[in-house]
């Protein structure tokens, strides 16, 4: 017996249907509505690629078609192969040279992926990591929305020190694990109820807090009697029991607030990592999904961790180009197929930006809203963790000015900080400093 | 030897050493005075002498600074380096043989004397020493297995939990790695809750679902076979049957009875059956999730079929949802799925695969009249699982706030794997209180109290408590977690309760019956796995150009060209050989240098076929003698480590070099550090396809900031150069640069055709000889399994011990730890290093107890 009409993939119903997703119009109507920006929601995504980028040179000076960088000198952006996916969108992005974490220097090409969104000191002075730049909206804002943050990965988990499966971190020693599922980070967001009814899960949810309560009082017990340089490690376990207390609070205050309604048609929750485009689409469409709820504000995704072998992450290069390596050699060994590899990354990330800026939003459009970075915290072959590719995209209504490269090679070192900064300002978290910041990044911001 | 410089660019790492210790006791004549006298006297000079021309201020080599190191030996810190120092100078690592002054070996013996001395020294003087952590979380494979012997039935739980950390040649167990988040605790309760929800039935009798299928084994269909006949192929992937069934409980055990025998012609007389359940599998695009539900072995032919029965747990079986397309729905649907999955490493070419059933008919054939799906079991209402937690007893009905007590009592002493306080099931009591209140049924509030014992750090930790009635408790979770990766057994438990387990004789006995049960072989994979650093080998991407016939592959759709999915394939039987190799050298109690070399190999008849051993029939595995001609033996040839240390067209050296220094050597080898350029960059874009490959290691070590490390790395690597990407013995290779001409199954057709085409492209003649560091120069495998065990056993043997160590106690061993571990290898050097009496002294040590 074969159900082979069933299976639909996403592709085709894209190619057959024309309109991807059975949205929730509602929502997105009233955003649509709402005239002022300033009520509208001001997001931000932080996405990874790892094993570095294609940058070659050519022989007579001019840009390489293949170099991950759009164009050779600073100024008005020009499109080459790898990026011409983003031709489109050139009002939307721009590429930022010469800026890296000084706090991930030490740590080798395929460990410093761990700061990319926290700009921590780990070779010296924060052996365990820091706070997220997400994670710093998310204590701010994070109470807007059903969630403060989504955390997603295309390997899920935390990862271990120095080879990170997540971009997001509570703060020092508390990373966040990454969920990988489609089909699980689905339900997490928008089934949160499992199929039962609001009056049940609130009465459930009341009870819980109670019992929670209890539980902190008899772990705080246990901790009187364990060894001193074992308590720090229960208070992981108590902090993390006084988070949940404050979630069941938090997913109880929500339940007044009807679910939204989406629905899966169209979307491809069981896709597997053997088929790399469908996948990658799928995590992105989940990101879509969860902000055109307004479900969150604010998300990393780390599309892929510096240490992927044992993972099909390893492979994606060759189920995606045929390649006859690792995903990890097309970075390193630089054969002709890497320029491809990087287009392809490029044109997964345009389809989020593409949807997001056709998605209305008050006089603009969600990507107008949302500012994107996307990166890697390391640049190309040679371990090398300095220089890297950085791309922001989107933020036009919040103040970010696109368009352009801009190099801060040589002038007096900048940190990459300065443009986290940026970011948090201008999705409404007023920050001074974040890590090892000096001050924003005015050329992209002002 | 010619390969693709681009093969290299991502070995050109630059690596920084730094050495475990070993264990040897040396004697010398004269000894330096201790203290500082002795320091300034001689030993402060001998460092001047050899060392600081590269360790001092100005280079600092690896970090390492000898210029002003203090002889006193006061902080932690002053203590690790002095160890890193002694093992360098023990191990004659350091100073490097190209160095210009060489001290004499009994200069150096000297000084390695001194240092042992005054360590040894400084530990006793210590008083207010830092106790190391150990309080740590389950691991998610510790946390599945205790669920498992809590409640009495296998639940997959660790899919609903965030997959833990791993680092290559570390073990997870530990504090370090093994952190908790609210996301990890949410992901708990959940899991307990769904493990609560299958452990405790509703009072109600159940009702039976039950669907049947049969296939006709006399109506013969157009590819020859009859319609209950399982060939070995059928379209792009391995042959099967599919059932859907459409109704099955929410939880609970199933059965399915499978009336089976096999069809054998000339030469066969057994073929496997598996069945697996879970979503459609669906072979071209690859999507589908399974479990496994058993597999049985056929010998029986179709006049005598035999009722095959299999059992398994529904929840553990995922589920195709629902699906709507257009105006139509389909409900949700569980798919079982019958394969023959008879292999004997010979049918994966081509020509017999894909569309061409006809080989089906030349191989063994499962014919499957029927199958039958049952769930839930109900030989015993309510289910065992459920009166093990709500015994029978009057005391339910005369006092229900009583009876909780007791069950809430009984299953918290075993959930926290030791007595508990009134006080501790007080709260809980409390807990149930507030439940049963507002709960309809007592079942169900005691669901969510046993739930919350499941979420607490008691039962999710390991944790050692200011208690000393609890160490004989603590004792028998550290042996069951060690061995079984699990809770106490009730042998153990009672061990602790009366307080004799902490006895030599005790352990020495309990150690060896827990290794002789099933659980042990939970551990041997954990621990295998994760000191072997050999799961990668699962994705590494298979040239098949040049290895036509390593994998089962799809012939049509979307994944043309790719793995077939869904059927064991020989990755999955290269790990169950390394992991079986190590079960054996445990359960024979064999001398340890059998990982370098052994006179025999745990083979199946795929893999035998692979390496060209002959006489293994089915798939089961076993001890077979092997002969100098199959070029295996020991460890360091298994398919397992060379395909994980390959890039898939090609040996890796600098990846197998790191593999034998940390797994076998135990030296902890640092990743390259940033910044320092790749070798392309500074031999120009055109090197990448120029260079040969050991021309280009050798520039790798000629190049300054590359040296230090590569050429104490590389050589141990180019000794594996004969055994290809695929762990075959290949001497001969392509050349390099060319263009290999793809397989093609209708001009190679034959397996003379096969070989003419391998012959065609592999033409030119490996060079595996290399000038180990400090060591002779040796040429291929087995010079370097020589030297090994001529030179290296002590070494190894320590290197072993300490894994074993390590991942015995959760923690990584300090140079406290030191003068212990010498003195128990110098006891097991007598019997010759058993590998299973060093597990026994593991847990014999103080270190462990």
């Amino acid at each position: 017996m074969k159900y082979k009409s069933w299976q639909i993939n996403r592709r085709t119903f894209l190619r057959g249907g024309g309109v991807a997703l059975a949205l929730p119009y509602l929502d997105c109507m009233s955003w649509g509505k709402a005239k002022n920006a300033d009520t509208l929601p001001k997001r931000l995504v932080v996405s990874y690629i790892a094993y570095g980028v294609y940058e070659p040179r050519t022989k007579d000076g001019t840009h390489h078609d293949w170099n991950w960088w759009p164009c050779k000198d600073p100024g008005p952006l020009t499109f080459n192969k790898s990026s011409e996916p983003f031709a489109p969108l050139k009002g939307s992005v721009s590429y930022l040279q010469g800026l890296e974490h000084v706090g991930g220097l030490g740590m080798g090409g395929h460990s410093s992926g761990d700061v990319f969104a926290t700009g921590a000191d780990m070779t010296v002075n924060e052996k365990t990591n820091n706070i997220s730049i997400d994670q710093v909206a998310a204590k701010k804002n994070g109470h807007l929305t059903r969630y403060a943050s989504v955390v997603l990965g295309t390997e899920g988990g935390t990862g271990a020190y120095g080879s990170a499966k997540t971009l997001s971190h509570y703060g020092p020693g508390r990373p966040i694990p990454s969920m990988h599922k489609p089909q699980e980070i689905f339900n997490r967001l928008f089934k949160p109820y499992a199929g039962k009814g609001v009056e049940q899960v609130r009465a459930s949810l009341k009870r819980e807090s109670s019992v929670l309560d209890l539980m902190l009082e008899d772990a705080h017990r246990l901790k009187r009697q364990i060894g001193k340089s074992d308590q720090h490690k229960m208070e992981e376990y108590l902090d993390s029991l006084r988070a949940l207390e404050k979630r069941v609070e938090r997913t109880s205050q929500w339940t007044h607030q009807p679910l939204p309604r989406v629905d899966t048609k169209g979307l491809n929750l069981e896709v597997s990592h053997k088929d790399p485009e469908e996948y990658t689409r799928c995590m992105y469409d989940l990101l879509y999904l969860a902000f055109v709820t307004d479900s969150t504000r604010y998300a990393t995704l780390m599309l892929e961790s510096e240490h992927s072998s044992g993972s099909e992450m390893w492979n994606y290069a060759n189920y995606v180009l045929g390649y006859k390596g690792a995903t990890h050699d097309i970075a390193h060994k630089r054969p002709p197929e890497s320029g491809k590899w990087d287009n392809w990354r490029a044109k997964q990330h345009a389809y989020f930006l593409k949807r997001m800026r056709n998605t209305p939003e008050g006089d603009s459009n969600m990507l107008d809203q949302t500012v994107v970075l996307w990166g890697s915290a390391h640049p190309h072959a040679s371990h090398s963790n300095k220089n890297y590719p950085i791309q922001v995209a989107g933020g036009n209504a919040l103040g970010f000015k696109h368009g352009r490269l801009h190099s801060f090679k040589g002038k007096s070192k900048m940190p990459l900080a300065n443009l986290f900064t940026s970011i948090l300002n201008a999705v409404d978290v007023p920050t001074k400093k974040f890590a090892d910041s000096t001050g924003e990044i005015s050329d992209l911001r002002s | 030897m010619r390969l693709p410089i681009a093969r290299l660019i991502s070995l050109l790492v630059l690596i920084f050493i730094s050495s475990h210790p070993s264990y040897s006791n040396i004697e010398s004549s004269e000894k330096i005075t201790s203290g500082n006298s002795g320091f300034n006297s001689q030993v402060l000079p001998f460092f001047q002498n050899y060392c600081v021309k590269c360790h001092g201020l100005k280079q600092k080599k690896g970090g390492v600074i000898l210029e002003n190191i203090s002889g006193e030996m006061l902080s932690d810190q002053d203590k690790e380096s002095w160890e890193l120092i002694l093992d360098a100078l023990k191990h004659n690592e350091m100073p490097p043989d190209d160095a210009a002054d060489q001290p004499t070996k009994s200069e150096r013996l000297r000084v390695v004397n001194w240092i042992e001395l005054e360590l040894s020294d400084s530990l006793k003087r210590e008083n207010n020493k830092e106790k190391p952590i150990t309080t740590r979380r389950l691991t998610n494979f510790e946390y599945e297995n205790t669920m498992r012997d809590l409640l009495g039935f296998d639940l997959k739980l660790s899919q609903y939990l965030p997959a833990d950390p791993v680092k290559p040649y570390h073990f997870n167990n530990n504090a370090g790695m093994m952190m908790i988040g609210p996301d990890q605790l949410i992901r708990y309760k959940e899991a307990a809750r769904k493990a609560m929800r299958s452990a405790i039935v509703d009072t109600d009798k159940p009702q039976i679902h039950r669907s049947f299928a049969e296939w006709d084994k006399n109506l013969i269909e157009n590819n020859g076979l009859s319609q209950a006949e399982i060939g070995v192929y059928q379209g792009p992937g391995v042959g099967r049957k599919t059932f859907g069934i459409k109704s099955w409980p929410q939880t609970g055990e199933f059965k399915i009875r499978a009336k089976a025998s096999g069809v054998f012609p000339d030469g066969f007389n057994y073929v496997p059956l598996r069945l697996v359940m879970g979503t459609d599998l669906r072979h071209d695009s690859g999507s589908g999730v399974y479990q496994e539900v058993g597999v049985a072995h056929i010998r029986n032919t179709s006049k005598n079929p035999e009722i095959y029965e299999f059992s398994g747990r529904i929840e553990n079986i995922p589920i195709q949802p629902s699906i709507k397309h257009r105006n139509k729905t389909r409900p949700p649907s569980i798919t079982i799925t019958a394969q023959n999955i008879f292999d004997n490493g010979e049918l994966n070419d081509h020509r017999k695969s894909g569309f061409d059933a006809s080989w089906s008919s030349k191989a063994p054939r499962v014919v499957l009249e029927s199958l039958e799906f049952e769930a839930p079991v109900m030989d015993v209402w309510p289910p065992k699982h459920h009166t093990r937690i709500l015994f029978k007893s009057a005391l339910r009905k005369e006092d229900e706030n009583m009876y909780a007590y007791q069950v809430i009592e009984r299953f918290m002493k075993r959930a926290f794997r030791r007595p508990v306080s009134k006080k501790e099931v007080d709260h809980y009591q409390s807990i149930f209180k507030l439940y049963s209140s507002e709960m309809d049924t007592f079942e169900s509030a005691i669901r969510e109290v046993l739930a919350m014992v499941l979420i607490s750090p008691q039962f999710l930790y390991h944790t050692s408590i200011k208690d000393d009635d609890m160490k004989s408790y603590e004792l028998s979770s550290r042996l069951s977690y060690f061995l079984w990766g699990s809770m106490p057994d009730n042998e153990l438990s009672d061990l602790a309760e009366s307080n004799s387990i902490n006895d030599t004789e005790v352990i020495n006995f309990q150690v060896r019956r827990l290794l002789s049960d099933e659980r042990a072989k939970d551990f041997i994979k954990n621990f295998t796995m994760q000191w072997l650093s050999i799961s990668k080998m699962k994705t590494v991407n298979i040239n098949r150009d040049l290895f036509p016939r390593f994998l089962y592959t799809v012939h049509v759709g979307q994944r043309r060209g790719q793995e077939q999915l869904f059927r064991p394939t020989i990755r999955d039987y290269m790990i169950e050989e390394t992991v079986g190799f190590i079960g054996e050298m445990l359960n024979k109690n064999m001398g340890i240098m059998n990982i370098i070399d052994s006179n025999f190999a745990y083979l199946n008849e795929p893999l035998a076929t692979h390496y060209g051993v002959r006489g293994v029939d089915g798939l089961k595995f076993r001890v077979m003698p092997i002969r100098p001609e199959n070029h295996l033996g020991g460890l360091l040839t298994h398919g397992s480590v060379m395909v994980g240390n390959s890039t898939g067209s090609a040996p890796h050296p600098i990846y197998r070099a790191v593999w034998l220094r940390e797994a076998i050597l135990g030296q902890e080898v640092k990743p390259p550090p940033a910044e320092v350029p790749a070798l392309s960059d500074s031999a120009g874009e055109s090197a990448e396809d120029s260079v040969l490959i050991k021309d280009l290691l050798a520039l790798h070590r000629n190049k300054r900031e590359c040296h230090d490390c590569h050429a104490r790395l590389d050589p141990w690597g180019i000794p594996f150069e004969h055994y290809s990407a695929v762990g075959k013995y290949q001497p001969l290779v392509p050349k390099e640069g060319i263009r290999v001409r793809g397989y093609n199954h209708n001009k190679d057709m034959t397996r003379s055709d096969y070989e003419k085409y391998l012959k065609s492209i592999n033409t030119e003649k490996v060079d595996a000889s290399a000038q180990l560091p400090n060591g002779p120069s040796v040429n291929g495998m087995n010079e370097l399994k020589k030297y090994l065990i001529n030179n290296k056993e002590d070494e190894i043997a320590e290197n072993v011990f300490r894994k074993l160590m390590t991942y015995a106690i959760g923690r990584e061993l300090t140079f406290r730890d030191r003068f212990e571990i010498e003195k128990i290898l110098k006891k097991l050097k007598v019997d010759g290093y058993g590998f299973r009496d060093m597990v026994i002294e593991v847990c014999k040590s103080s270190i462990f107890r």
